[in-house]
């Protein structure tokens, strides 16, 4: 289970945001570059249509492999009061053969893509992930060197934590208590609901880049 | 890790596996100076495909198993022995194969059983019973040589301690041999380093030879 916010940034603002997320987290950023394939049950296997993501991490010098399943958001007037999402989450660390695995019990890629950006890993009342990336789509299969970005300018942010059923509320509420010093640079929401960039993000930048992120906001 | 082989008991023809040559078999260990350590367990689980209409079984792999070794109970091996194929997942993937539906159990085997130490040398007396039954499918052993992990450079110490242990074996006359299918780790991508990939592999050999040896007598 985990608890997860999306929002999307302007590139030329990722380098303030940079400087906050470093300000606020007071750890290294991460190098980011997954390569991620979504794959689909073929049209006769299993009562119902499944989706697994394989995520291969091109950072390590040996790439290692994860697989992710994503199931249903939680749901009632519980989960509509909190302003982040609750969704089951599974991983599974895998050997490199996966995706020959997975093709082989008759499972079909339905798309890849390369997230490249970073990430700041810390604890902050949940261990929060932030992860900024650049989503871009491959022009011939499995060409990561050739991708190109699927909505150029712009970057995806992503805070997630992860959760149980007896923590989800104390955990939605430290992402949420987060994401609110993030608010002046970008708006974080369900991932699904679009908020666009926020208007203030230009000033915001400036003042964190005239000052090195020393002045709170 | 250390090189490990997987034998397996092929009873003598007309005769069956039981208890009886289970306790033999444990006796000539102990007698082999085997000094008991404890116990070991390892799950099989056979998958088969989840299919709307079974007429398209043909499509998908008849021979997907799972398993999971006591001695690692983070990790859980995948095998399609068809195609080849042994993949190494932290155990959580079974919760993704739940929620994804697309293959269902068939059948699970317990395979529980002692361990005994003999200086360099570990052995494992292991019987092959159904999830949910309690009767005896077969008999497997795993021996392993501690100070070595090339699969290469153990071979020859190998053969000659399985050559000793079915000397001692043989003065009980008992009805069969413990045999090795010998799996090609090559064809399955792995390296002459002993991994427990190597282990999967090998049990996902020696159990058509223990049920090939039930149909032959049935």
């Amino acid at each position: 289970m985990e608890c997860v916010v999306q929002g999307i940034i302007e590139t030329q603002h990722v380098e303030a945001l940079e400087i906050l997320l470093q300000g606020l987290c007071g750890v290294q950023r991460e190098r980011l570059r997954i390569h991620e394939l979504c794959l689909k049950n073929g049209p006769h296997l299993g009562p119902v249509s499944s989706e697994v993501r394989l995520l291969c991490d091109l950072e390590q010098t040996e790439p290692s492999w994860t697989v992710r399943h994503v199931g249903g958001a939680m749901r009632g007037a519980g989960a509509d009061q909190i302003s982040v999402l609750v969704r089951t989450m599974v991983e599974s660390k895998v050997s490199k053969n996966v995706l020959r695995m997975f093709y082989t019990l008759g499972y079909k890629l339905d798309h890849e893509l390369l997230r490249v950006g970073f990430s700041f890993k810390f604890n902050r009342g949940a261990q929060i992930t932030v992860r900024v990336s650049s989503v871009n789509k491959m022009l011939k299969l499995h060409a990561t060197d050739e991708a190109v970005p699927v909505t150029p300018g712009i970057q995806m942010v992503e805070v997630t934590a992860p959760a149980s059923d007896e923590n989800y509320a104390e955990v939605a509420a430290a992402v949420q208590s987060f994401c609110e010093y993030l608010a002046p640079l970008l708006h974080l929401s369900k991932p699904g609901v679009s908020t666009g960039v926020v208007p203030t993000a230009a000033a915001a930048a400036a003042s964190l880049m005239s000052d090195g992120g020393g002045t709170p906001l | 890790m250390p090189v490990r082989w997987i034998l397996h008991w092929q009873p003598s023809q007309g005769t069956t596996v039981n208890s009886h040559i289970l306790n033999e078999i444990s006796q000539c260990v102990e007698n082999f100076n085997g000094v008991k350590d404890g116990r070991c367990k390892t799950t099989i689980t056979f998958y088969k495909p989840n299919l709307k209409d079974q007429s398209m079984s043909a499509q998908f792999p008849r021979d997907f198993l799972g398993i999971s070794l006591m001695e690692q109970p983070n990790k859980y091996y995948l095998i399609i022995r068809d195609n080849k194929l042994v993949a190494e997942a932290d155990s959580s993937i079974l919760t993704i194969m739940e929620k994804l539906q697309s293959y269902k159990s068939k059948v699970a085997l317990n395979c529980e059983g002692l361990q005994y130490n003999l200086g360099d040398f570990q052995m494992r007396l292991i019987k092959v019973v159904p999830n949910q039954a309690e009767s005896l499918r077969g008999i497997l052993m795993e021996i392993e040589y501690l100070p070595i992990s090339s699969l290469e450079n153990a071979k020859p110490i190998m053969e000659e301690f399985i050559e000793i242990w079915r000397e001692v074996l043989s003065k009980k006359s008992l009805p069969g041999q413990f045999m090795r299918a010998e799996p090609i780790f090559a064809d399955y991508g792995l390296s002459d380093n002993y991994s427990l990939q190597h282990t999967a592999v090998q049990y996902a050999a020696a159990l058509p030879q223990l049920f090939a040896s039930v149909q032959l007598r049935s």
